[in-house]
C-alpha cells in the first residue's frame, strides 16, 4: 500500500475520480449526445424529405412538360386541319365566285349581242325607212321634173346628193 | 554555385528572417536569465494547501476544470442548436457522429449495443482527450505554491530514487531541491494523475465485465472458469483470461498515465536544456499523442466491451 501512496493513488481520490467520471457521463448524455444524436436524426430526415420532394417535383415538372407537349401537339393538329378546311373553303368559293362570274359574263355578252342585234336590226329598218322615202322623194322629183338631157341629168344627181349631204347629216 | 544559393537566401526575405530568427532564439537559450529551472519531477498528484486536506491535490482541482470546460463547451455547442448549424455546432455535431459512427462499425449499425456503448466510450475519449491537451497550457507545472521542504520530505526521497533511474537531469533536479522550499504546481493533468487513469481503466474493465453478464447471462464467466474434469486445457486458458482481464486495469491506467506524465517531462525536460526552439517540436509531438492516447483509450475500450458481449461458445 505504500507504493499505491507513493504513486498518490488513494481510495478516496479514486473513488472521486470514478463518481466525477459517471456524472460527467450522465450530464453530457443529457446535454450533448442525445440533442446532438436526435439532430443529426432530424436532419437526415429534413434530407430525405427534401430529396423526396425535390423527386417529385422534377417528376410533376415532367408530366407538366409532356402535357404541354401534347396540348402543344393537338393544337397544331387542329390549326393544321383549320387550314387546309379554309383552303378547301377558299377554293370552292373561289370555284363559285369564278363559275358565277363566268356565267353573268355569258349573260351580259349574250344579252349584248341581243341589244346590238336589235340595234342593228332597227337600224336597218329605219334605213330601209330612209332609202325608200328617199327613193320616194327622188321619184316624186323625178317624175315632177323633165329631165331633158344628160347634162341636165347629172346635175340633178350631183344637187341631189348635195342636197343629201346637207341634210343627212 | 555557393553564391548563387547564397543570393537566393538573401533575397527570400522569409528565408532570411526565420533563419535569423532561430539563431538569435538559439543564442537568447545560451544566456543564464533565460534558462529554465531544472524540472519539477513529481510522480504523485500533491496536495495544494500545505496545511489543507490531503484530498485537495492539483490532479483533482484540474479534474474540476477540464469537467466544467467540457461541460461550456457541450452548452455553447447545444443551447441554440440550430437546424443549419454554426461553426462550433458544425465541429461538436462532427465530432459526436464520427464518434457514433466509430462506435457503430465496431459494435454494429443500428444495434443496441452502439446505443448502449455510445456514452461510455466518447465520454472517455472527450475526458480524456480534454485532460491530454490541457496538460499542455502554458502555466501547467509552472505556476505553482511553494510549500516548506519538511513538508514535502517524502517527496524529496522518491525524487532522489527518481534520479538513479531517470538520469542526469532528474538528478540534477533533485539535488537542487534538498533543502529549498518546494513548488508545487497549481494545475496539473488529470491524465498525469494516476487516480484519473486508474479509475477510468477501472470503470472500462468493470463495465466490460457488467455488459459481458448482460448480453450472456452467467454464462459469461464460463470465459473464465471452466469445469477443469471436462475441459482441461479450457480451465488453463481460462485462468489466463482472468489474469489478462486483470492485467487489463494496469495497461490502460499506466499507458495513459505514462504517455502524458512521460510527454510532460520530456517538456520541462527539453525546456531545461535548451530553452527556445527545442520545446516547440516535442510540444507537437504530444499533440499528437494526446489526440492518439484518448482515441486508444476509447477504441480498446469500445472493442473490449464488443468483444464481451460475444459468446465463446458458438464454435463449439
Amino acid at each position: 500500500m505504500e507504493a499505491l501512496d507513493k504513486l498518490g493513488i488513494s481510495w478516496q481520490l479514486l473513488l472521486s475520480q470514478i463518481v466525477n467520471f459517471g456524472l460527467l457521463m450522465v450530464i453530457l448524455q443529457q446535454l450533448l449526445y442525445k440533442p446532438v444524436l436526435n439532430m443529426l436524426e432530424q436532419r437526415k430526415q429534413r434530407i430525405a424529405e427534401g430529396l423526396e420532394q425535390a423527386d417529385k417535383a422534377s417528376s410533376a415538372a415532367a408530366e407538366a412538360e409532356a402535357e404541354k407537349q401534347g396540348i402543344l401537339e393537338e393544337a397544331r393538329r387542329e390549326a393544321q386541319e383549320v387550314r387546309a378546311q379554309a383552303t378547301r373553303d377558299a377554293e370552292r368559293i373561289a370555284q363559285d365566285v369564278r363559275s358565277r362570274a363566268d356565267q353573268e359574263a355569258q349573260d351580259i355578252r349574250m344579252k349584248a349581242q341581243a341589244d346590238a342585234e336589235a340595234q342593228t336590226a332597227a337600224v336597218m329598218a329605219d334605213a330601209r325607212k330612209q332609202i325608200a322615202d328617199l327613193a320616194i322623194t327622188a321619184t316624186e322629183q323625178i317624175l315632177g321634173r323633165e329631165l331633158a338631157n344628160q347634162e341636165e341629168q347629172e346635175r340633178f344627181v350631183a344637187d341631189y346628193l348635195a342636197q343629201q349631204n346637207g341634210s343627212g347629216s | 554555385m555557393f553564391k548563387n544559393l547564397l543570393q537566393a537566401f538573401v533575397s527570400n526575405a522569409r528565408l532570411r528572417n526565420g533563419t535569423i530568427g532561430v539563431i538569435v532564439l538559439l543564442v537568447l537559450s545560451m544566456v543564464p536569465f533565460f534558462n529554465a529551472p531544472p524540472p519539477h519531477v513529481e510522480l504523485a498528484a500533491e496536495a495544494l494547501l500545505e496545511h489543507g486536506p490531503k484530498w485537495f491535490t492539483n490532479g483533482l482541482l484540474t479534474t474540476l476544470i477540464v469537467d466544467l470546460i467540457i461541460i461550456l463547451l457541450a452548452v455553447f455547442a447545444v443551447s441554440r442548436m440550430k437546424e443549419i448549424p454554426g461553426a462550433w455546432q458544425n465541429i461538436v455535431e462532427m465530432m459526436v457522429e464520427g464518434m457514433w459512427n466509430l462506435t457503430q462499425s465496431i459494435a454494429g449499425h443500428g444495434s443496441a449495443n452502439s446505443r448502449k456503448f455510445f456514452p461510455w466510450v466518447i465520454t472517455i475519449f472527450i475526458f480524456v482527450l480534454v485532460s491530454n491537451y490541457i496538460g499542455l497550457l502554458p502555466g501547467f507545472g509552472s505556476i505553482g505554491i511553494y510549500h516548506s521542504p519538511a513538508e514535502s520530505h517524502a517527496q524529496a526521497e522518491l525524487g532522489s530514487q527518481l534520479a538513479m533511474v531517470g538520469g542526469e537531469a532528474v538528478a540534477v533536479a533533485a539535488a537542487a531541491e534538498e533543502g529549498k522550499p518546494v513548488l508545487v504546481p497549481l494545475f496539473r493533468s488529470p491524465s498525469a494523475d494516476l487516480n484519473m487513469t486508474l479509475a477510468l481503466a477501472l470503470i472500462s474493465v468493470f463495465m466490460t465485465q457488467f455488459f459481458g453478464v448482460q448480453a450472456l447471462g452467467m454464462r459469461y464467466f464460463t470465459k473464465y472458469f471452466k469445469n477443469p474434469f471436462k475441459d482441461g486445457m479450457g480451465a488453463v486458458v481460462g485462468i489466463f483470461e482472468l489474469i489478462a482481464e486483470i492485467s487489463k486495469i494496469i495497461s490502460f491506467s499506466f499507458r495513459l498515465f505514462g504517455n502524458v506524465f512521460a510527454g510532460e517531462v520530456v517538456l520541462l525536460v527539453m525546456a531545461f536544456l535548451v530553452t527556445f526552439l527545442l520545446p516547440s517540436i516535442f510540444y507537437g509531438l504530444e499533440l499528437f499523442i494526446g489526440f492518439i492516447q484518448a482515441l486508444v483509450f476509447m477504441l480498446l475500450t469500445l472493442a473490449f466491451f464488443s468483444m464481451a458481449t460475444v459468446s465463446h461458445d458458438d464454435h463449439h
